[in-house]
């Protein structure tokens, strides 16, 4: 089974992570969850009680929002969508995380004394 | 299938949540919990464990309702800006291990605030125990050291509070000061009743003035006879010094009066011990008539248990005394003797200065009384009765307390040392986290919350070993900090080490901090691994310096004190202890005290037995008066004073003092005779330095009448004797004047026991003898006078002993600093020394180089350390003798200690520096 990452690095990258799914599409919580883990190949998951308050920070900040959805025969769900600053955030988010992992693997291809 | 809603309801708890938002919540948290659930009944689970799948989802509700709490249901919705407002910004928002957001708080919301600054705190906290867990070594060693450091000052600081800052336990004790005269060469003498009673009368600064004077007293009784100390007092002295007696009533001015005229029984007030003792504790003990010091008393007052007498320790007041009368102040006899050691309270609003001003005049006035009383020189001295009381003590203390205070420094520059090694190792770990957007100031934050962390746990501690090394410093103290009753940790100490395990904490934490606000973070990132290897710091060599410069202080103070203190045992105190068993008695009559020395002399193994009324180093109220030679004229008498002792025939010999010239005295040297009187070799020199002093006449104080019947009288010299050591092994006070016990009766003396060898059971023996004699006599003190030699060199061994002790863990902690900074720049250096040897430089020029780098330090150090010392000495000096403070062989003897200590320290680094492997260097390079 692949190693999974440490807690600290998934907790610095879960919002980057929640915006970019929701790029595409609106989607309900424990979707993104299950989606995370399946692209990740299991090696970043996040449990309902992690990922819940991730939304809710998310929402409260107005970088997402929910609205509840009712389907004929499916019981009511809340649905995310990016908003238009939550994707104005996302992209200049990326770019910082590139140039981030960029001078980390450059550190790390360096033998230090 | 499970209710997912009244699951999240049960374990949900969001009480401050609007009901709304709250049932929003646990809705959507139940539906995902619902599909969890349904997602592994597809796998294949049974219900039961699908659910149990499920709940595992989450494994902290309270977390969870943490968690939402933080994120802000209570708040109203914020802009996109204020959340990722530092991707605006040059610093990205990713953060590993430190917090990225700090909490910040809206303006002008203070509640907020504190919660922002409370938040942070925690955070810092957590992490600072999480980093000293992962590395428990150093955090041990950082602990251990700073809690050396801090101890010693809590245990030494202990002492320095319960005598130097606490008050003395008595009612109005900063208005209380001591009065005493100077009278020729005496500066301290106590004073007569005549002069008690003038001052009394003239002084208007003082609202009341009191006077004690201590004897020994016969307690005889059911049981074993006891000698007691009694003290001699005006009526109103008790009152000065205690609120109330536990029974009974404190002395009147009219009590003074009826002591005397002989149709009263004297009224006496016993101390809580000696009711307990002798009575029983007995309730009634009030108007009860008691056998006490040669006479019946009656008693009309207890003292409270923790009353205690603390005086000076030269004034002759001991601490112990256990019982009290009183006596009339004698306004009629200016020639009287001074035996009256007084004190007073200052009235309110006065002060010392002002009283001394007005002790002046009243001595003026004095002296122009009568030009033939002995009031020639009369002087009054008024002194703090607490600063008086310290001021032997307060020198050794405070010396003691500098000298913790360097042991702390060293710990701390160790601690700095550490941190600061350690900081280089994390600035890749700190740049990449001032990258990640943690700001300078929170780095700062956290690695001072570090320091304070290793000060609290060092203070902690530091308590238990500064409790520890009270307990050993009790068992050690001297006499002088006898008086002073318990010493323990109370608040102010707790205070005291908090602060000191604070301000140090900031102080080592400090360099660290320093680094990091220096830190270039564009190089940091792109350089990490250069900025590690390559850049020297200056800061290992100024810790190596400071260490080295401030052991060489302490090394010398302890060298210094040290030898003082083999000076002392090696004293010669001008009798020989060995051998010789003393014990005293109160005495009735001259023949009672012939009878007891015959006796005792038949005792097998007893070589020779005398009796005197003062025993060297003894603590017995002394007795000394003016002399002057014959001829001398009316301005040369009353100034100058000798100790005057009365003795038995065969007293030096029995004593092991030194016959210089003439004989010893004799049965005939009685008042029938011409009187007599043995010189020492000090006042000889002085009166008759180029000429015998046998034969010659000199005026002193003796009492053919009976004790204490003091009069005027010339007396014949017939004999020399090497100067005592009668009141400290170091400082000669005065010259001493020997009569016969016959012309000079004392009302107790002590006998002298030479033996051969030691003799068994001789305490049985002694009292035995003594109650043959006078079943009523009481044997006390009866020790062998080797015992008042060691006590007398307590003081002196107290401070060298703990100061070598302090030097002892000064010189360890330097050691450990020096070995740390080489081992450091050792290991820094590998990549240099792989190519230095690459490139053809030997082992032994590897070692001399890393030796010279090493010890370059310590050479600053000991050149700074030299002249610290210097300062050192020159406050040393009153607790040195026979030293010289400037002797160079001190300086060069720790010289060599200092250098070879630090070869120590660098070997082990230089061998590890000789047996790297240059491949291996270059390729870490």
């Amino acid at each position: 089974m692949a190693a999974m990452f440490n807690r600290e690095l998934k907790k610095g990258s879960a919002e980057l992570l929640v915006l970019s799914f929701l790029e595409v599409r609106p989607r309900h919580g424990y979707e993104i969850g299950k989606l995370i883990e399946t692209h990740s190949k299991k090696r970043i998951q996040f449990r309902i009680g992690s990922l819940y308050p991730i939304l809710f920070r998310l929402e409260q900040k107005g970088l997402i929002s929910g609205r509840w959805v009712e389907k004929p025969g499916e019981r009511r769900r809340r649905y995310y969508r990016i908003t238009s600053e939550g994707r104005r955030v996302l992209s200049r988010q990326r770019t910082a995380w590139e140039e981030f992992v960029s001078t980390i693997n450059q550190l790390l291809s360096t033998k230090h004394a | 299938m499970p209710d997912w809603l009244r699951y999240v309801r049960d374990h949900l708890s969001l009480s401050d949540c609007p009901p709304a938002r709250e049932a929003e919540i646990v809705e959507e948290l139940a539906d995902q919990l619902e599909d969890a659930y349904q997602e592994a009944l597809r796998l294949g689970l049974s219900d039961e464990d699908a659910f149990r799948a499920a709940g595992q989802h989450v494994s902290d509700w309270a977390k969870l309702a943490d968690d939402l709490r933080r994120a802000g249901f209570l708040r109203p919705q914020r802009g996109p800006e204020d959340h990722f407002s530092v991707l605006n910004g040059k610093q990205p928002a990713f953060s590993v291990g430190i917090n990225r957001h700090p909490v910040r708080a809206d303006k002008g919301n203070i509640g907020a605030t504190a919660s922002a600054i409370a938040s942070n705190a925690r955070h810092d906290m957590h992490y600072a125990l999480r980093i000293l867990a992962k590395n428990p070594g150093f955090g041990l060693m950082a602990v251990l050291t700073l809690a050396i450091g801090i101890g010693a000052n809590t245990a030494i600081f202990s002492f320095v509070n319960s005598v130097l800052f606490r008050p003395l336990p008595y009612p109005n004790a900063d208005r209380l000061a001591i009065i005493l005269s100077g009278q020729g060469n005496a500066n301290r003498a106590p004073v007569s009743t005549f002069e008690l009673f003038n001052i009394r009368e003239q002084t208007r600064e003082f609202d009341q003035i009191a006077g004690i004077w201590v004897t020994d007293a016969a307690l005889p009784g059911e049981g074993d006879a006891e000698q007691v100390k009694r003290g001699v007092i005006t009526s109103n002295f008790l009152p000065l010094l205690c609120a109330k007696p536990e029974l009974g009533r404190f002395f009147r001015a009219e009590d003074e009066d009826r002591q005397q005229d002989g149709k009263h029984t004297r009224a006496i007030i016993i101390s809580h011990g000696l009711w307990g003792r002798r009575f029983g504790s007995d309730p009634g003990i009030i108007g009860r008539s008691v056998r006490i010091g040669g006479g019946s008393a009656v008693v009309i007052g207890v003292l409270p248990a923790n009353f205690r007498l603390i005086f000076p320790n030269d004034a002759s007041v001991p601490s112990n005394v256990e019982y009290f009368d009183t006596i009339p102040i004698d306004a009629s006899e200016p020639r009287g003797p001074g035996f009256l050691h007084l004190i007073g309270r200052l009235r309110r609003g006065s002060n010392l200065a002002r009283a001394q001003e007005e002790a002046n005049a009243i001595a003026t006035r004095l002296r122009s009384l009568d030009s033939e009383i002995a009031l020639a020189n009369f002087r009054i001295y008024v002194f703090s009765l607490h600063a008086d009381d310290v001021r032997e003590i307060r020198t050794t203390l405070l010396l003691l307390f500098g000298g913790v205070a360097f042991v702390l420094l060293i710990a701390c520059a160790n601690v700095a040392h550490l941190l600061m090694a350690r900081a280089m190792r994390r600035v890749r770990e700190t740049t990449i986290r001032a990258a990640l957007g943690a700001s300078r100031g929170r780095l700062v934050c956290q690695l001072l919350t570090e320091s304070f962390l290793l000060g609290l746990f060092g203070g902690v501690m530091a308590l238990g070993i500064g409790w520890a090394a009270v307990r050993a410093i009790l068992a050690a103290r001297p006499p002088s900090l006898a008086n002073f009753g318990d010493v323990h940790l109370d608040v102010r100490v707790f205070a005291f080490t908090f602060a000191v395990a604070v301000c140090t904490s900031l102080l080592f934490g400090l360099a660290p901090a320093i680094s990091v606000r220096r830190l270039n973070l564009t190089r940091g990132l792109k350089d990490v691994s250069r900025q590690v290897g390559s850049r020297r710091y200056h800061w290992p060599s100024f810790l190596v310096s400071a260490e080295v410069a401030l052991a060489f202080a302490l090394l010398l103070g302890t060298g210094l004190l040290m030898r003082t203190f083999i000076n002392i045992l090696h004293a010669d105190p001008g009798f020989r202890a060995d051998d010789v068993s003393t014990f005293r008695i109160t005495v009735p009559s001259y023949q009672t005290l012939k009878q007891l020395q015959k006796n005792l002399s038949a005792v097998p193994g007893v070589k020779s037995v005398s009796a005197v009324s003062h025993l060297p180093l003894d603590d017995t109220g002394n007795w000394y008066d003016y002399y002057w030679k014959e001829g001398a004229s009316a301005d040369q008498q009353n100034t100058v004073m000798a100790d005057h002792r009365s003795t038995l025939p065969g007293y030096f010999s029995a004593v092991g003092a030194t016959v210089l010239k003439g004989r010893d005295f004799n049965e005939s040297d009685d008042a029938s005779h011409q009187h007599v009187a043995i010189v020492d070799d000090v006042l000889a020199r002085e009166l008759w330095p180029d000429e015998t002093a046998i034969g010659r006449k000199l005026n002193i104080s003796d009492s053919p009448a009976g004790a204490y019947q003091f009069q005027r009288d010339w007396a014949v010299v017939v004999g020399v004797v090497r100067h005592v050591q009668c009141h400290s092994l170091t400082a000669s006070v005065r010259p001493q004047i020997y009569v016969p016990y016959q012309i000079a009766p004392r009302p107790s003396m002590s006998f002298v026991i030479r033996a051969i060898g030691g003799i068994p059971e001789l305490g049985a023996i002694v009292r035995r003898q003594v109650a043959l004699v006078n079943k009523d006599l009481a044997v006390t003190h009866l020790e062998p006078l080797s015992a008042v030699v060691v006590r007398a060199q307590a003081e002196s061994r107290f401070a060298s002993v703990l100061a070598t002790l302090l030097s002892a863990i000064a010189l360890l902690l330097a050691c450990v600093g020096i070995y740390g900074v080489l081992s450091y720049s050792v290991a820094q250096r590998t990549g240099e020394i792989g190519v230095r040897m690459a490139i053809g430089a030997g082992r032994p020029q590897v070692v001399k180089m890393i030796l010279t780098d090493g010890l370059s330090p310590v050479l600053v150090g000991l050149t700074a350390g030299f002249t610290v010392s210097l300062f050192v000495a020159h406050l040393l000096t009153r607790l040195l003798f026979g030293v010289n403070p400037g002797d160079p062989a001190n300086y060069a003897l720790i010289l060599v200690i200092l250098i070879l200590v630090s070869m120590l320290a660098a070997f082990l680094p230089a061998r590890r520096a000789m047996k790297v492997d240059p491949l291996t260097a270059l390729r870490c390079e």
